[in-house]
This record gives structure tokens, C-alpha cells and sequence, in this order.
């Protein structure tokens, strides 16, 4: 090897370059690995991009109502009748209600329907039931959503009595504004969703006697029945302790709106303190057939109440479908099978106690 | 079999077990919430 060769490979070593044509191929070679690594970097970020879109669409669809539901709710158009929004039944502001008057308004006597929202007591409106009520409507019924003043810090005073009594008031004011549309009420249901479930069967059980027509049926989902700390293990409330006892005399006495003590608990005195407010206790032979659905892991009211409202139906053989969804909490959310049992009990119950004409 | 079919399969499990783990986390997030269980009842 000549001086001038030895020293043009060194040079071309010293830069880190091929010396000779043969040694372009590391070169190519590292050009080859970078090439490589985007393209895996590329992949992995598909691979992302594929899990967050699967992962998005398997959220999305968990909220796809399932093919039956359908058959049981419906979207509010004109064709469908004529919907009165925010009738007053009374002065306060949340004393409105929706009327759902069906198309044909040629019948001698319609059914009333009256849907009371749900919210804890605390919130909520009338508006989120307007595919039920439509559907009520389009099977020919008049349908009522009302709303009642809620437990907030404008409306500290409100509790599950005031608001049963709101819901007592308002039902002839509904009859009497039906009335002057032109529909004739003579029989009625009510129904809701948790505390409007809770409600309606108030209205049912307690206040049916005052009402300007004859209440058929009730039905409803997870709605508060009864009051006994020992079933609302939800809360704690089971424990027997006296901080427990305590935290259920305060929440039970709010609800009431009245002053609850623990040492009331198990005595007389409470179920008389707590009967304005609980179903289970306004139950006797002339309770009107009920239906009613709810979850078996509920975590905001008591399942274990509903088994007594089961019972205490029974006991004084009174008509009435208790579903339990049995992987479900308040929301019933994970036993779709159940609800379209319920929803199928609801239409026969409709054809059965509440006739259209 | 390709390389392609294989990344194609890669994707496709990809999907699934991102599906599958999108509802079971809402689903968790609902059980939390509201009560419930895990498994069983509607698919997952």
C-alpha cells in the first residue's frame, strides 16, 4: 500500500467516512436502521391512536339505547298532539307543569299519566322525561310531567313532604286544565323515576283518596320506600353505631322535614313521624296495583326497602310486578334484560288498569 | 403469513381489547357511582 493511500484512509477514517467504495454499505446500513425505527415509532403511534379510537368507541357505545327501547319511548312531535309547556298549578316558581295532549281529542274520556323526574329530591326537571311522556301520548293518553321545588339552598325547607304535597296540589289543577282543552279525565296513573318514583307512590298509596279521579296504578323505579337505618347500608346507616344512627336520624329528619332522634328509631313514634314520607307505611287492602323495578346494588337509596314494600304488597294481596335487576345500581344500568321486562309490565299494565278508550 | 396480515391482526386485536376495555371502564365508572357489578347481566 502506497503513502498516499494509507494517508487518503486515514483521513476519510478521521471523518468517520467510508475509505473505500466497499465501505458505503455501514452507511446504508444506519440509514437502513433509521428508516426501520421511524416506521416502528409510525406503528406504535397507530397502535395508540387505534386503542384510543376502539377504546372511545367502546364508551360511546355503552350509551347506545338498546334495539327495544323503541318500542317504549318517542320523540315529541307536532303530529303526535299538542304539548302546553310550564303551566302554573300553583305560585312558586317550580310549580309548572308539561300537558301532553294527544292528537285525537274526539274521545268522551281520556287516562291521565302523571311522570315526576327524577334528582334526589334536589334536582332534576320535567324536560329530561319528554320521551316517555310523548310515548304515553302517542298511545293516547294525557300526560302530565310535573315539577316540584326542590331541596336547594334557595329552598332549604323542601323536603320529600312538601314536595308529595305539591304533587297532591297540582293534580287537580292538571284534570280541571285538561278539562278545559277539551279532554275529559276520568281515571289516572302515576309513575316516576327514583324521587319521582318515590312521589308517585306517595301519591298513590297516601293521597289517591284526595284526587279528582280514580288512581289505577303506580309504577316507577328505585324510588325510596321506607326509612330504616338497618336498610341503608348504602350509607352506613347499618351499623348500629351511634355515629351511624345519628347520621340517619339527621338525613331521615331532613327528608321529613321533621326532627328525628335516634333514640326514635325502632319505636312507634318513628314509623308516625315517617309515615308522610314512606310508601311502605300508607300500604293497606285498597293500595292500587304497583309496579315497580330495582337495582340489587344500589349505593343511593335502600334495595332492602323495596323488599318490604314487596312483602307488605303481598301481605295484603295487593297486585303488583317486583323486578330486581340483579347486577344493577340506581341506575339499573347493567341489566338491560330486566328493563325491557319492566317496560313490557308497564304497557300491559296500561292496557290492563288504564285502558285508552 | 405477511407481514402486513400480521400487523393487520395486531390492529384488529388492538381494537378489540380497546373496545372491550372502554365499556368495562365506563361500566366501572357507573358501578362506582350508582352501584353495581363488574360482570354479568348486560355484555360486560
Amino acid at each position: 500500500m502506497s503513502d498516499m493511500n494509507y494517508n487518503s484512509m486515514s483521513a476519510a477514517a478521521a471523518r468517520n467516512e467510508a475509505p473505500y467504495e466497499g465501505a458505503s454499505a455501514p452507511a446504508e446500513e444506519k440509514k437502513q436502521k433509521k428508516t426501520e425505527k421511524k416506521k416502528k415509532r409510525r406503528r406504535r403511534m397507530l397502535y395508540v391512536l387505534i386503542f384510543v379510537a376502539a377504546f372511545l368507541a367502546g364508551v360511546a357505545s355503552k350509551r347506545i339505547s338498546p334495539s327495544w327501547a323503541k318500542d317504549y319511548t318517542a320523540e315529541w312531535d307536532d303530529s303526535l298532539g299538542t304539548l302546553e309547556k310550564d303551566l302554573p298549578y300553583g305560585d312558586k316558581p317550580a310549580q309548572k307543569y308539561d300537558l301532553y295532549l294527544p292528537a285525537d281529542d274526539t274521545k268522551d274520556s281520556y287516562g291521565l299519566v302523571i311522570y315526576l323526574h327524577p334528582g334526589g329530591f334536589t334536582s332534576g326537571d320535567k324536560s329530561g322525561d319528554v320521551n316517555m311522556l310523548s310515548w304515553l301520548c302517542k298511545k293516547g293518553y294525557v300526560a302530565a310531567g310535573i315539577n316540584y321545588t326542590l331541596f336547594t339552598e334557595e329552598n332549604p325547607d323542601a323536603n320529600i313532604y312538601t314536595q308529595s304535597v305539591e304533587i297532591r296540589d297540582a293534580v287537580p289543577v292538571i284534570v280541571d286544565k285538561a278539562k278545559e282543552l277539551g279532554y275529559n279525565i276520568t281515571e289516572m296513573a302515576a309513575g316516576g323515576g327514583s324521587a319521582g318514583h318515590c312521589l308517585a307512590m306517595l301519591y298513590a298509596y297516601r293521597d289517591a283518596d284526595t284526587s279528582p279521579v280514580s288512581v289505577k296504578f303506580v309504577f316507577g323505579a328505585v324510588g325510596p320506600s321506607s326509612f330504616y337505618p338497618e336498610d341503608w347500608g348504602c350509607y352506613g346507616f347499618d351499623q348500629g353505631t351511634d355515629k351511624a344512627l345519628e347520621g340517619a336520624a339527621g338525613l331521615f329528619g331532613k327528608m321529613a322535614g321533621k326532627e328525628i332522634t335516634p333514640d326514635m328509631f325502632g319505636t312507634p313514634a318513628y314509623d308516625d313521624a315517617m309515615k308522610d314520607i314512606s310508601a311502605l307505611l300508607n300500604i293497606d287492602d285498597d293500595t292500587v296495583p304497583s309496579l315497580f323495578c330495582y337495582g340489587a346494588y344500589d349505593k343511593v337509596q335502600s334495595f332492602a326497602a323495596s323488599k318490604r314494600l314487596d312483602v307488605a304488597l303481598t301481605e295484603h294481596g295487593i297486585p303488583h310486578d317486583y323486578l330486581v335487576a340483579p347486577h344493577s345500581g340506581h341506575g339499573l344500568q347493567n341489566d338491560s334484560g330486566v328493563m325491557h321486562e319492566y317496560s313490557k309490565k308497564l304497557a300491559e299494565y296500561l292496557d290492563t288498569y288504564l285502558p285508552v278508550q | 403469513m405477511t407481514e402486513k396480515r400480521k400487523q393487520v391482526i395486531k390492529f384488529i386485536i388492538i381494537a378489540v381489547v380497546a373496545f372491550v376495555l372502554g365499556r368495562l371502564a365506563l361500566r366501572f365508572g357507573l358501578n362506582l357511582l350508582l352501584g353495581g357489578t363488574m360482570f354479568g347481566g348486560d355484555f360486560l
